[in-house]
């Protein structure tokens, strides 16, 4: 670069010759170098500031970018991982069977604190004893404040409560999802839910676990993923079952019972409509099971198929059907009644004394315990054990249900002549009503043997034969017969020609022999008796009726009056219609005249 | 080349100084101002107080200071330059000594009624005094080495004392405004180079020291830097305020919630919703639009300066307009990267948007000095 002089002598010397100061031709040379190195440095800056403006619109353009794409991405809640499976929280539904919701699952929240992460430990403790009064604020603080890391605070909250804990804002009160399993009937079908509780817990979700009845029986295929969330469909029906308690409670209440249980079911199908056992409870706050002292005293006792208890006459017409099913008697065949019966030690006793001699149908319509030992024996105790068993009568039912298992009978030992003479009236075997209401079904459904179910079906069961239906009809004839001029008189139904049997029989006493005044009354009754569609058992644990002069036990004063009311009231939500009965059969009518 | 060397007589006087304001600046200025304003107001859930009431009198005291500072000559405030900058570093001294002691770091000076931040004194304090720096210096001195030694310890000075507070965020946006008046200046590409490079060295060393004794940054910046790597680590610990932001900026998407029906921020799931994280209130409720439009106004100011100083022939001037327009740059593009998990939590406030008082007056003071260049360059 040729750099020009700042006193050009030529300029100099020619500005000095016309008179000129030749300082204003240096000013004017350091104006221009000055200007030429101004140029070079704007110059310069501005290939700087192109830099520049590159990195300041590239980073322009990853901000936008970035804002673009968290704008554009579904928002994710953070979770933390706890490590571990998570567990697994969806439980199917259980319905009735016409789809009416028994139980189903609610999504509440547990409440927890993390104490490392609070803001005002004091205030917070403070405002969440408002909102809990039961929780105790200094231990609160000691909490929030020691060295714990985390700390329960409620395992369900409300909605309510869980808005108002959030407006204490501490971001160290967090809570966690959870399912809750709820009942919405409350008590309604208590027993055959059974229930459910939380098993492991976290705190993002708590397995929720089937305790007793059908939840715990079906808890795997309830947990099961595979089925979609399908629900569970029972037997019962809502209606129906709620009728029956509604009754039960009012004839336990009437009777002074203490215990009540009740089986309805259908004779074909073997499908339960309604189970019901009171005291019941409500599934939702389950109790806790009674630690000394009797279990049948416990709400949570099923007594329609837990309680094995000696049922009495009701199980008259087992050797009576069996006797007619030999061919041993026929309706009208007379049998010796003469009472007391003496056999070895023992006396057999009736309740009145009937005579001589009772025909076979007069036998179960008077309800006569000579005149069934005396057909018993007719039989022998082999023949009658085999009877037993099948009708299910020795061996727990299989029904859906964790307690049936616990609803074992109580046998003889040993099966003497004696033994075969008790049994023909119910004493010395304990079953459950359960246990009656399947050996009902199979005696009138046209005697093929019946296995009681809680799931529905609507299939007619073709179980084993166990009578013919010949001997089937004439047993519905002898039942109905009970009822028209029998110890069952007031289980009559207008329109649903009832038939059944009356059962009365005395608690044994925990250590041997019998008491005097507590007995347990049993009416089994199947409807309509000329074309059998549901049988019903209904029993009271120490009932008695005080209305009359003196109080009376026996099941034709008690029970009975229930299972009619029973009957009334669920035949029209069964779809029967009530009948005129035809003009009996010729061969049940000549026997009574 | 000095101011001095021109002809000063085309200069505006008086109150026809008035006419030569860069009047859309202060339009943009104001708008910016005034999302801030609308912003605090839904973040107290529809209540002036307490943000949005006193950061509008901030604001209106801040424009009437930057018209005062924009009146007076632009040469008296270069000569002024290294006053500023010596007091703002006493300032900063003093603060390290005797401050008061906020959010884990000592920032601030109690003056009686008044909180002064010298940090953010200094961010302007600084760009001034390079300015003049590198308008007294002949431009053929400015690469060679003991010329670059002295702006290079000009810079690191206050980095360090603010580095001590500890604010790492202002270190930062100090060191990187002070390289780009540099830059501008027409240092030796040789010295940037071998700079990143250190810093590359640095960052290795930073991260080979953690847990032995002599670790070079405190834990709970390592934890920010693990948080940024990580976000999803610590979501309900160091690393909430990040996931939580963007929660709200993913919930906001296109069109956002909007205006006061942002959940994030009014359930008060976000940290300092009203300082640094305000601009994740603004992506929710306002969403992807919202958010882009007040990026485009900053940009839009970044552009008048650049424009301004171009048409600027005096250099001191120009560098000036220069450092601030990147200053403020760096502000709001730091904030952004950091809330959009970009860069990691540093503590940048959102300029003229977020709540605070110190930065908002001396931003406005600094676009004050580019309106006093404005007014008073060479025609």
């Amino acid at each position: 670069m040729t750099r020009i002089p700042l006193r050009p002598l030529a300029r100099i010397l020619s500005a000095r010759n016309r008179g000129e100061n030749p300082d204003v031709i240096e000013r004017e040379n350091i104006r221009l170098r000055n200007e030429a190195v101004r140029d070079k440095a704007r110059l310069r800056a501005e290939g700087r500031l192109l830099v520049l403006g590159v990195l300041f619109v590239a980073a322009f353009g990853a901000v936008g970018a970035r804002m673009g794409l968290l704008a554009a991405t579904v928002p994710v809640e953070p979770e933390v991982s706890m490590g571990g499976n998570s567990i697994l929280a969806q439980r199917a539904d259980i319905v009735d069977r016409q789809g009416r919701v028994l139980a189903t699952n609610l999504v509440t929240h547990s409440l927890y604190a993390q104490p490392r992460l609070m803001v005002d430990p004091q205030g917070s403790a403070k405002k969440l004893v408002q909102i809990f009064p039961d929780l105790d604020e200094k231990r609160l603080v000691a909490d929030f404040t020691g060295a714990k890391k985390f700390l329960w605070l409620r395992k369900r909250i409300s909605p309510e409560q869980m808005q108002m804990v959030h407006e204490i804002g501490d971001p160290g009160l967090l809570f966690g999802p959870r399912e809750m399993r709820l009942y919405p009937n409350g008590s309604l079908a208590a027993h055959v839910l059974g229930g459910a509780s939380f098993g492991r817990e976290g705190v993002h979700s708590a397995e929720v676990i089937g305790t007793a009845g059908v939840e715990k029986t079906f808890d795997g295929w309830l947990r099961d993923p595979a089925n979609n969330g399908a629900p569970l469909q029972l037997s019962l029906d809502l209606t129906v079952q709620s009728t029956v308690e509604d009754v039960l409670a009012g004839g336990m209440k009437l009777m002074n019972a203490k215990g009540a249980a009740a089986v309805l079911m259908d004779v074909h199908t073997g499908e339960v409509v309604a189970l019901a056992s009171l005291p019941d409870f409500d599934p939702n706050t389950r109790p806790q099971p009674l630690v000394k002292g009797d279990p049948s005293d416990s709400p949570l006792f099923n007594r329609a198929i837990q309680g094995v208890y000696e049922l009495g006459s009701t199980f008259k017409i087992f050797a009576v059907g069996q006797a007619l099913e030999l061919g041993l008697v026929n309706p009208q065949t007379m049998i010796d009644t003469k009472s007391p019966m003496i056999w070895g030690r023992h006396r057999i006793r009736d309740f009145h004394n009937y005579g001589a001699q009772l025909s076979v149908t007069e036998v179960i319509a008077k309800s006569s315990n000579v005149g069934t030992a005396h057909i018993a024996l007719m039989i022998g105790a082999d023949r009658q054990q085999a009877f037993f068993k099948s009708l299910g009568l020795m061996e727990p039912v299989p029904l859906e249900i964790a307690e049936a298992a616990a609803g074992k009978p109580i046998l003889p030992k040993r099966w003497p002549d004696i033994t075969t003479i008790t049994t023909s009236y119910g004493h010395g075997i304990s079953d459950s009503p359960l246990h009656l209401a399947a050996a009902y079904a199979t005696m009138t459904n046209g005697g093929t043997r019946v296995v009681p179910t809680l799931l529905k079906t609507d299939k007619v069961q073709k179980g084993e034969r166990v009578i013919s239906e010949a001997t089937s009809v004439k047993v519905r004839d002898l039942l109905r017969q009970v009822v028209v001029r029998g110890t069952a008189s007031m289980g009559e139904v207008p329109g649903y020609s009832v038939a059944g049997k009356t059962g009365t029989a005395d608690k044994t006493k925990p250590n041997g022999g019998y008491y005097e005044d507590k007995v347990v009354t049993t009416f089994a009754s199947v409807f309509p008796s000329t074309d059998p569609k549901y049988v019903l058992i209904v029993s009271l644990d120490e009932p008695v009726e005080t209305s009359g002069t003196e109080p009376r036990r026996t099941a034709g004063w008690t029970s009975v009056p229930v299972g009619a009311e029973i009957i009334r009231r669920v035949a029209p939500l069964l779809g029967l219609r009530p009948s005129v009965e035809p003009v009996a059969t010729a061969a049940v009518t000549l026997a009574g005249n | 080349m000095s101011y001095l060397g021109y002809n000063v007589k085309t200069v505006p006087t008086g109150l026809r100084k008035i006419l030569y304001v860069n009047w859309a600046l202060v339009l943009l200025l104001t708008a910016v101002a005034s999302v801030g304003f609308l912003m605090l107001y839904s973040v107290a859930g529809g209540n002036f107080e307490p943000w949005a009431d006193a950061q509008m009198k901030r604001f209106a005291a801040g424009i009437i200071g930057m018209l005062a500072i924009g009146f007076v000559p632009i040469w008296i405030w270069r000569n002024l330059s290294i006053l500023a900058y010596l007091i703002a570093l006493a300032l900063l001294i003093a603060v390290d000594a005797f401050g008061t002691v906020g959010m884990g770091a000592q920032r601030w000076i109690e003056l009686g009624p008044l909180r002064l931040q010298p940090s953010e004194l200094m961010k302007v304090a600084q760009v001034l005094f390079l300015a003049a720096y590198y308008d007294w210096l002949d431009p053929k001195k400015v690469s060679r080495p003991l010329w670059v030694l002295f702006p290079v310890l000009i810079i690191l000075a206050p980095v360090f004392l603010v580095l001590i507070q500890p604010d790492l965020g202002t270190a930062l946006m100090l060191l990187a405004g002070g390289g780009i008046v540099m830059f501008i200046a027409g240092v030796s590409w040789w010295y940037f180079a071998t700079v990143i490079a250190m810093i590359v060295a640095v960052v290795f060393a930073v991260f080979e020291t953690r847990g032995t004794e002599m670790q070079l940054l405190r834990d709970y910046q390592y934890k920010r830097i693990d948080t940024f790597l990580d976000p999803g680590s610590d979501p309900l610990g160091a690393g909430y305020n990040i996931m939580q932001a963007q929660i709200a900026l993913g919930s906001g998407g296109w069109s956002g919630k909007g205006y006061m029906q942002g959940t994030q921020s009014r359930l008060n799931f976000l940290p300092e919703k009203h300082t640094d994280f305000i601009f994740t209130t603004l992506a929710e409720e306002f969403g992807f639009v919202g958010a882009t439009s007040l990026l485009s106004l900053y940009a839009l100011i970044v552009a008048f300066c650049i424009f301004s100083a171009q048409a600027n022939r005096d250099r001191f001037s120009a560098l000036l307009t220069y450092g601030v327009g990147s200053m403020f740059f760096l502000f709001f593009a730091f904030n952004m990267a950091m809330v959009t998990g970009l860069v990691p939590v540093v503590g940048v406030p959102l300029p003229l948007v977020s709540y605070g008082g110190t930065a908002m007056v001396i931003l406005l003071m600094a676009f004050g000095l580019v309106q006093s260049a404005h007014i008073h360059r060479p025609r």
